[in-house]
């Protein structure tokens, strides 16, 4: 089990699991995020992923995309609200996302830095 | 506009499932059209977010996609049309002049932070993403009858 304690989700063509990564921890996500609502399966997880990043003063998570194929505007929607959250914390509670990407998918190179201007330092591409 | 070199036409009932084995043909039938990988790529994306905003607020069991190649001049252009209610049809005229206006980014960025607050389960996010990511042309047509068409022309 990682560090934040939650265990893997997945629904329809996604898999979304947690991994101790150094002192920080790395959420993986897996398959293809097309389905109609990702709020149900994301929304819930982001919140765990948060109050526990807070909670257990973690400094950074990294956030791999590089085995995720496709993401709709509505899973893009859900992680900008994750990332939003950030905007509302205190100087002292705040961690950073990095965000791992593959440069062999397209969307990847387009979608995923655009996820740094929501939050000034919030967000890391690397 | 000279005639395509080769297009495909798409029709199905507004089930979500069929969504993505379009998308996966359309961006197998670019890539071979223009043997371009990304640009093919960016179009399927494109056309797989009109498609899901096509099922997701038609109005009726026919939804309807038309892409065309034209490889000499590497343009191609891809049309969702569906049925809307007048509702529908007003609300998406009203995205697409707020999305079409000023920068790319800053709209994309402006309608990322706005649906971050919604709660009515919208995203409205698919068509600025489409502006910005593939740097498209985008043409709205609403019929009197609340038929609404969304084309998209890539370079």
């Amino acid at each position: 089990m990682n560090k934040l304690g939650i265990e893997a989700v997945a629904q329809d063509k996604v898999k979304v699991e947690l991994v101790d990564n150094g002192a920080g921890v790395m959420v993986k996500f897996v398959g293809d995020i097309d389905m109609e609502d990702p709020s149900i399966l994301l929304d819930p997880l982001f919140e765990k992923i948060h109050s526990g990043m807070v909670s257990k003063k973690i400094p950074e998570i990294t956030a791999d995309f590089r085995g995720l194929n496709f993401l709709n505007s509505s899973g893009i929607k859900a992680i900008a609200k994750w990332i939003m959250k950030l905007a509302m914390l205190p100087a002292d509670q705040k961690y950073v996302i990095k965000i791992a990407h593959n440069k062999a998918i397209t969307w990847q190179v387009t979608s995923l830095p655009t996820l740094t201007f929501l939050v000034p330092g919030a967000v890391k591409i690397e | 506009m000279s005639k395509p070199d080769g297009y495909i036409e798409i029709r199905f009932g507004p089930r979500w499932k069929y969504i993505s084995p379009a998308r996966i043909f359309i961006q197998n039938f670019i890539a071979i059209a223009i043997s371009d990988q990304a640009k093919a790529d960016a179009i399927a994306m494109a056309a797989s977010e009109l498609l899901e905003n096509a099922v997701k607020y038609g109005a009726s069991e026919d939804t309807h996609c038309i892409v065309q190649a034209f490889p000499e001049t590497g343009l191609i252009t891809a049309s969702v049309t569906n049925q809307a209610t007048e509702q529908g049809a007003k609300e998406v005229q009203a995205l697409f002049k707020k999305i079409m206006a000023g920068d790319p980014l800053e709209a994309y960025i402006m309608q990322m932070r706005e649906s971050a607050t919604r709660a009515d389960g919208k995203s409205q996010l698919g068509l600025a993403r489409i502006r910005y990511e593939t740097g498209a042309n985008l043409k709205l047509e609403v019929t009197p009858e609340h038929r609404v068409t969304i084309t998209i022309e890539v370079r």
